[in-house]
């Protein structure tokens, strides 16, 4: 059962990854995108591109790979954020999951059905106490997970742009009308969005294997999360994360394996109808 | 011939975080008048519309709508008590025709049981026939019973208010609300507003205006209620209420503050 | 009310229709017509939830599906015909209300993504579910409509049915929309607030519009089983949903015309666009960011607007 908890533990990291890069674009901009699942596919896919068809270091390949999801971002905010400006968020839903269909099938074309594995960038024999083990990739995926969460709370709260970006959070308006640089702040979003959800898909690869279909349900689950944690709420994400990872597992372990990916949408719904902020409560409120 | 008043309201109060919007209102309308709220920006004014028509609850205080209480009653509800309004930033049904945005309201206490509606029977279309002779009476008293088939989209800012007026009407109310309703309105159009105010008066309908300018409300009203910073600081008839020195420094006090 | 129906342009439209057999009797062509239709009728059902109640609806497939395994599993069991019609309504008004009653109040996102959850569900019940439902390979041999032992045969017989049905279909859509229920919807989509104060329950009216909405996808269901006779969780999937979204979205939201537009058009697009392979999808996803970029009313909206105006199919 331990192992459970392990193991929970390490896929609900992973979730709140994706739900991180989901609420850093929603906080900028106040769009879910629905693709980010897609994008996270992107990620594992350049990822083995590098280092399993060209055999490049995995440190390289990582490096690349960020490098790219940041471009991508950027690209993805052109063709989705700036033509939807002012548009009812229904229309920038159905868009963002036209691109994740768009991406999807990109990714069909050039990289074919067929799973493929890519290997984890640590190596070693596993840890073991306690009845338990922890296998060297998930004691990084926890690792990994750390030090976003260090290096987001620096970022935003100690640097100067970081500052910026949450002020552009709170109030895009005011913020353009004080000369915050508002386009840059919302780019950087997107790009450390898409490199969050890009490094979740280097970090899952060598667990269940990528391949271009896989981005639906995991993109969902990290909305999950988001709902779960409260949406724009930081804190939350990652503890909403962890929850359904380890809800998730245990579900399967229990209950059915089949429903996977069920318990995920049930636990959503039984958060919303009881508390219809979310758990830990929305930063945004609505005005009549 | 009651005396008993169209509202009565005691104690609202309402809070947003540490911010008191209102404080402890009492508030009594009589039946028939025309009765005007007035306050410099911010008194709190259309939050006491939303507490009064459901829009936005009140946290605490009693309201009393014809008698019945509409505490914490939705909306809706609080509309078929004969309780109608307006809106500061206007709210019109733009995907459906001038007439219709009226019928929506005409339909207010006609529930229509959905299966009157699919059968097409006799009862549904009496009730069409009904709501199209009230919406057009609405829309001829406000004088845009030429424009029944266009689209709201087509007609000029004052006409869009008068089209909310017009629905307001048709839902055969006892009070309306009015937030604002001469907002943007040049001298003309603000003519033809008073006047159909004037007009709903005679068809026996309570007033309840909600203004910025006050030059423009004191001409109509019977009386007039004054609020700053959430309380009501006087009331009485506009006379009254214009010599009131608490009223002068509410309003001054505030031009010298901003300027 | 039916005033508008009788102008000319639907009526050409109707002959036109009808005629279509007389043209081609290439069963395929036919079969996919018939798919057409009656992925129209599905999307006139989403119409009345998302395009004038405003309520984003990302589960219709999951009542089309309903539909459909309702009628075949009841006729694979040996229950007349005549009563599928009945069991797939009775099924699918359960499921929405089920749905619809804890989330009338959820928000865009969360109105979304729980209807996505919804459709995800059903999709695993029926895919783990293999004993009745047969699981990922569908169920085969499903029987056809027979009323006393009378039923179509052949695509041509099922088409005429079908449009039959479809035009029933679109006479009770602009029905429903010329009456209080249709134009409570449009108000409560244009400024839900407005219509409360104006009297209308817009929670009720809001559910209402789910209901008939999974009403209209689950008869579509059920005719879908009885017409076509295979059906696998694949026609009813969350990536159907979204497809069915845009059918809506590009021909345009509101319009009953844009309803059988878009429907028709993007049922017939991936057929005739088959040489595309994999590349179809990824035009359609960029052709429909496309669409709602430019003309997010939908094509319906570049027609000759007064014309459909005052002909009054919205």
């Amino acid at each position: 059962m331990g192992q459970l908890v392990v193991n929970g533990l390490a896929l609900g990291s992973i979730y709140a990854l994706v739900a991180l890069g989901l609420l850093l674009i929603f906080n900028t901009v106040q769009i879910v995108n629905f693709a980010q699942g897609q994008l996270l596919m992107l990620g594992a896919f350049i990822g083995i591109s590098c280092a399993v068809t060209h055999e490049l270091p995995m440190a390289a390949s990582w490096a690349i790979t960020m490098v790219a999801m940041a471009l991508v971002g950027v690209v993805f905010m052109t063709l989705v954020y700036f033509p939807l400006r002012g548009r009812p968020a229904f229309l920038v839903i159905l868009t963002t999951i036209a691109m994740g269909i768009v991406l999807e099938n990109l990714a069909l074309i050039i990289w074919g059905p067929l799973p493929v594995s890519l290997p984890s960038p640590v190596s070693g024999p596993p840890l073991r106490f306690a009845g338990v083990v922890i296998s060297m990739h998930q004691l990084f995926i926890f690792a990994t997970l750390a030090v976003i969460l260090v290096l987001q709370f620096l970022f935003l709260t100690r640097t100067r742009f970081g500052i910026l970006m949450q002020a552009t959070a709170q109030d895009l308006h005011t913020a353009r009308l004080v000369g915050i640089p508002v386009n840059r702040t919302i780019a950087v979003a997107f790009a450390l969005g898409t490199v969050l959800s890009g490094i979740a898909g280097l970090l899952v690869a060598p667990i269940f294997l990528a391949e271009p279909t896989m981005g639906g349900s995991l993109g969902l689950k990290g909305f999950v999360v988001s709902v779960i944690g409260g949406f724009g709420n930081l804190p939350g994400a990652v503890i909403g994360g962890l929850f359904l990872g380890l809800v998730e597992t245990f579900g399967a372990r229990y209950i059915s394996s089949n429903f996977r990916d069920a318990y995920a949408f049930i636990v959503m719904i039984t958060v919303l109808i009881a508390w219809p902020r979310g758990l830990f409560g929305e930063k945004s409120s609505e005005k009549v | 011939m009651t005396s008993e008043p169209i509202i009565t309201a005691r104690g609202v109060t309402r809070r947003f975080g540490g911010l008191v919007a209102l404080d402890s209102v009492d508030l009594d309308v009589p039946k028939g008048i025309v009765h005007a709220i007035i306050g410099p920006n911010g008194s709190g004014k259309t939050t006491l519309l939303n507490a009064l028509s459901g829009a936005s609850h009140a946290d605490a205080g009693s309201i009393r709508i014809a008698g019945e209480e509409i505490f914490r009653l939705k909306p809706h509800r609080i509309a078929r008590l004969g309780l109608a309004r307006t809106f500061q930033n206007i709210r019109i049904f733009d995907n459906l025709s001038v007439l219709e945005n009226v019928k929506v309201a005409a339909a207010c206490n006609k529930p229509t049981p959905f299966f009157d509606i699919l059968a097409a029977n006799a009862r549904h279309k009496q009730n069409e026939t009904g709501i199209d002779s009230t919406a057009r009476d609405a829309l001829e008293t406000v004088g845009l019973a030429g424009r029944a088939d266009d689209q709201p989209s087509q007609l000029p800012y004052a006409q869009r208010r008068l089209l909310e007026i017009a629905r307001a009407l048709a839902s055969k109310p006892s009070v309306i609300l009015l937030d604002e309703p001469a907002a943007g309105m040049n001298m003309t159009e603000s003519m033809t507003l008073l006047d159909t105010i004037a007009k709903l008066k005679s068809h026996g309908i309570t007033i309840l205006l909600v203004e910025h300018n006050v030059r423009l409300v004191m001409g109509i009203s019977d009386r007039v209620a004054v609020l700053d910073f959430g309380k009501k600081i006087a009331e009485g008839t506009p006379s009254e209420v214009q010599r009131n020195p608490l009223v002068i420094e509410a309003y001054l006090g505030r031009r010298h503050r901003h300027a | 009310m039916s005033s508008a129906l009788k102008r000319w342009p639907v009526v050409a439209a109707s002959l036109a229709a009808l005629a279509i057999p007389l043209i081609t009797q290439d069963s395929y062509v036919i079969q996919l017509l018939n798919i057409a239709i009656l992925n129209t009728i599905v999307v006139l059902g989403l119409n009345f939830v998302t395009g004038w109640a405003g309520q984003i609806n990302f589960g219709q497939a999951a009542f089309y599906g309903l539909g459909a395994y309702t009628t075949a599993i009841a006729t694979k069991s040996g229950l007349p015909w005549i009563t599928t019609p009945f069991l797939s309504a009775i099924v699918v008004i359960a499921a929405s209300l089920a749905l619809g009653l804890p989330t009338m109040r959820l928000r865009t996102y969360y109105l979304a993504m729980t209807t996505i959850g919804f459709g995800e569900i059903i999709r695993l019940i029926i895919v783990h579910w293999e004993p009745v439902t047969g699981g990922t390979s569908g169920l085969r041999a499903i029987p056809g409509i027979s009323i006393f032992g009378i039923g179509p045969e052949g695509q041509i017989q099922h088409y005429y049915i079908l449009v039959i049905a479809l035009a029933l279909a679109i006479l009770i859509a602009a029905h429903i929309r010329r009456s209080v229920l249709g134009r409570a919807m449009i108000a409560t989509r244009d400024s839900e607030i407005a219509a409360e104060q104006s009297g209308v329950d817009t929670t009720r009216t809001k559910l209402a519009a789910f209901m008939i909405g999974a009403t209209y996808a689950g008869l579509a269901g059920c005719l879908y089983a009885s017409s076509i006779r295979f059906i696998s969780p694949d026609s009813f999937s969350g990536t159907q949903a979204i497809l069915l979204m845009t059918m809506l979205i590009v021909g345009g939201m509101g319009s009953i015309v844009g309803c059988v537009f878009g429907a028709v058009a993007l049922t017939i697009l991936p057929e005739a666009l088959r040489f595309l392979g994999q590349w179809y999808l990824v035009l359609y996803g960029l052709g429909v960011i496309a669409v709602i970029v430019l003309a997010p009313g939908g094509l319906a909206s570049l027609g000759p607007r007064l014309q459909w105006r005052q002909a009054g199919v919205r």
